[in-house]
């Protein structure tokens, strides 16, 4: 079964690989349209990855670490948009971010996010957010506490505590945080679509790019656009595996 | 004013509690706690070092108090069974980590120091991965011990030793110990090393302190059955039939023992006698000091390392003793044997009826 499941799998995505040809793939990986989706794609994908890991290192020890008042809601809530789907994910960021107070107080502040790139990083964001916080919660979960007890009763602070201790015994998890995280980043799809709208060559990353290619028939930038996304998703996939951290 | 306070402590962590756990240690002291498993220990050594905060109750150190000062304001060290060394640390780096906090010069000295006393400079340059459990629980002492802390906890760290390397690491903790004046408060599971380090003791159950004093005290007088048993006395109930110029008779049941304490006449009383201080004769004595002499009958030989524990009746009443496998090859006796119970009056002591629950002193 497993084999079977496997099989299935590999010949799915070998076929991304073999039905293109190898020109249909240089010439469309040269073209300004995809020029333009993967530079905005890994731009984004950047900053959303950076504001991702800031938020989710404290929230991931805080949820590990600390028992407080109404911990297991605050769980559920952080993990909803796991269960969500993108679309409903979007539809809500769009909501909040539209002619909401919440909204209206953010575009006086500069920060405009639907139909923007700014929406991009948002939609990435909180799209990628619950998985990188997964990843540190149980990563914190691996370290054992009291070598961060040992370490205050020795006379560090918390902050030198986590400095000294926890985040270098959390380097492993941190760094398959950050790499799921820029995965998932550069993959989200729905969330963006609803949010930033997918503008031709304006709000267009690379799902957008192989998403308006297979709507206009222009099979060969669809694929070509996968195949990129691939390559990221197997990078992303082989450092995790590596650093063993599991979700 | 004791040099340590711990005064009506309470905390809920939900599956462990502390309920009103109070007590007072000299400098110097070293208190061996011992209680069953989820009884509380660990988070009374957590809450002294300051890792939770109680909810009530408060803590005294040298006269001030800290019931919530910050742990790395409270210079008191900790000891765990997994010794909790850092894994990226070399021995040490591990060793010399409390003491960069305090000090820029002389670290080096410092660590060669304690590393010779504990008997680990040679292991300096490596990880902690790399050592055996002995080795990291020296490394872990080392590394409480050498930024001097006024006080010195210790959850079971000899647990995961063998008995050798385990009576080794007792010697030399008592060496270093010797040098510095520091009080103790250590979690164990084992006797011995009550017997070996303590002066005095504290039993946990259910979150509550039991009985605490100094350690001949518990051992010689444990005031619940609860107590008796893990302290390994026998606890026998008996009413005070007798009392002459402060000694008395005690009526067992099956018989009665002479005690040298004071009770009242009349008064329902606990008697415990230690198993050690039992001494067994195949035949009735004669001319000899002691008040007590018993017929019993050898009921069962439990075996422990190189003394056993001989189980002796009188009827329905049961005595403990500790033999050496020596003796009881030279007594060359077997379960149905008569035998005879020697127990000296003073050896006989008198606990007052205590109910199973919070009984502390």
């Amino acid at each position: 079964m497993t084999f079977f499941i496997t099989l299935l799998l590999v010949l799915a995505i070998g076929s991304l690989f073999v039905v293109p040809t190898l020109e249909d793939i240089r010439q469309n990986i040269w073209n300004a349209e995809m020029r333009y989706s993967l530079k905005l794609s890994l731009g984004t994908g950047l900053i959303s990855t950076i504001l991702v890991m800031f938020f989710a290192l404290p929230i991931g020890y805080a949820l590990s670490r600390f028992h407080f008042w109404g911990k297991g809601f605050v769980k559920t809530i952080i993990d909803m948009p796991i269960a969500f789907p993108e679309l409903v994910l979007g539809l809500c960021l769009l909501l909040l971010f539209g002619n909401t107070p919440v909204g209206k107080l953010l575009s006086a502040l500069g920060l405009t996010f639907v139909f923007t790139k700014k929406g991009i990083v948002a939609a990435q964001f909180f799209t990628a957010l619950p998985y990188a916080i997964r990843i540190m919660k149980s990563t914190f979960d691996y370290i054992n506490p009291r070598i961060e007890f040992v370490s205050r009763s020795l006379g560090y602070s918390m902050a030198e505590t986590f400095k000294n201790i926890s985040l270098p015994l959390a380097k492993n998890g941190i760094l398959a945080s950050t790499v799921i995280s820029f995965a998932r980043c550069i993959g989200t799809f729905g969330t963006v679509l609803i949010l930033a709208g997918g503008s031709f060559m304006k709000t267009e990353i690379l799902p957008i790019t192989l998403y308006l290619n297979i709507s206009y028939g222009n099979m060969g930038m669809a694929l070509t656009s996968g195949i990129v996304l691939m390559v990221v998703s197997f990078i992303a996939i082989f450092i995790f595996e590596k650093t063993e951290v599991g979700l | 004013m004791n040099f340590l306070g711990v005064e009506d402590l309470h905390i809920d962590l939900g599956e462990f509690h502390l309920k009103g756990v109070s007590f007072g240690l000299n400098q110097g002291d070293y208190l061996m706690i011992i209680g069953p498993t989820g009884a509380g220990k660990t988070i009374l050594l957590e809450s002294i070092v300051g890792f939770w905060n109680p909810q009530q109750g408060r803590i005294w150190l040298e006269g001030a108090e800290i019931t919530h000062e910050l742990p790395e304001r409270r210079n008191i060290g900790i000891v765990y069974q997994d010794y909790a060394l850092i894994p990226h640390f070399t021995v040490a780096e591990n060793i010399a980590y409390g003491l960069k906090k305090r000090m820029k010069r002389g670290i080096d000295d410092k660590v060669r120091d304690i590393a010779g006393a504990l008997k680990i400079d040679h292991l300096l340059h490596r990880k902690p991965d790399t050592l055996s459990g002995g080795e990291q629980q020296r490394v872990a002492l080392a590394r409480a011990l050498i930024v001097e802390p006024k006080l010195l906890l210790m959850d079971e760290p000899f647990s995961a030793l063998d008995p050798r390397t385990r009576r080794e690491t007792r010697r030399l903790l008592l060496d270093v110990l010797k040098r510095r004046k520091i009080t103790v408060i250590h979690i164990s599971h084992d006797l011995n090393d009550a017997w070996a380090l303590a002066n005095k003791l504290a039993i946990f159950r259910d979150g509550v302190m039991l009985q605490f004093g100094p350690m001949e005290d518990i051992f010689r007088r444990p005031k619940t059955r609860f107590i008796a048993d893990f302290v390994g006395a026998s606890l026998l109930d008996g009413r005070v039939v007798a009392n002459d110029n402060g000694h008395c008779t005690v009526d067992l049941g099956d018989f009665c023992v002479a005690s040298i304490d004071a009770a009242d006449r009349g008064n329902e009383v606990l008697v415990a006698i230690r198993p050690e201080d039992i001494i067994v004769s195949t035949e009735h004595p004669a001319g000899i000091s002691a008040q007590n002499i018993i017929e019993t009958t050898l009921h069962r030989v439990v075996p422990e390392g190189r003394a056993c524990f001989l189980s002796l009746r009188a009827n329905e009443t049961e005595l403990t003793v500790l033999v050496t496998n020596n003796a009881l090859h030279q007594l060359d006796i077997a379960p149905g044997d008569t035998v005879y119970a020697i127990i000296k009056s003073a050896n006989v002591r008198i606990v007052n009826q205590a109910h199973e629950g919070n009984v502390c002193s």
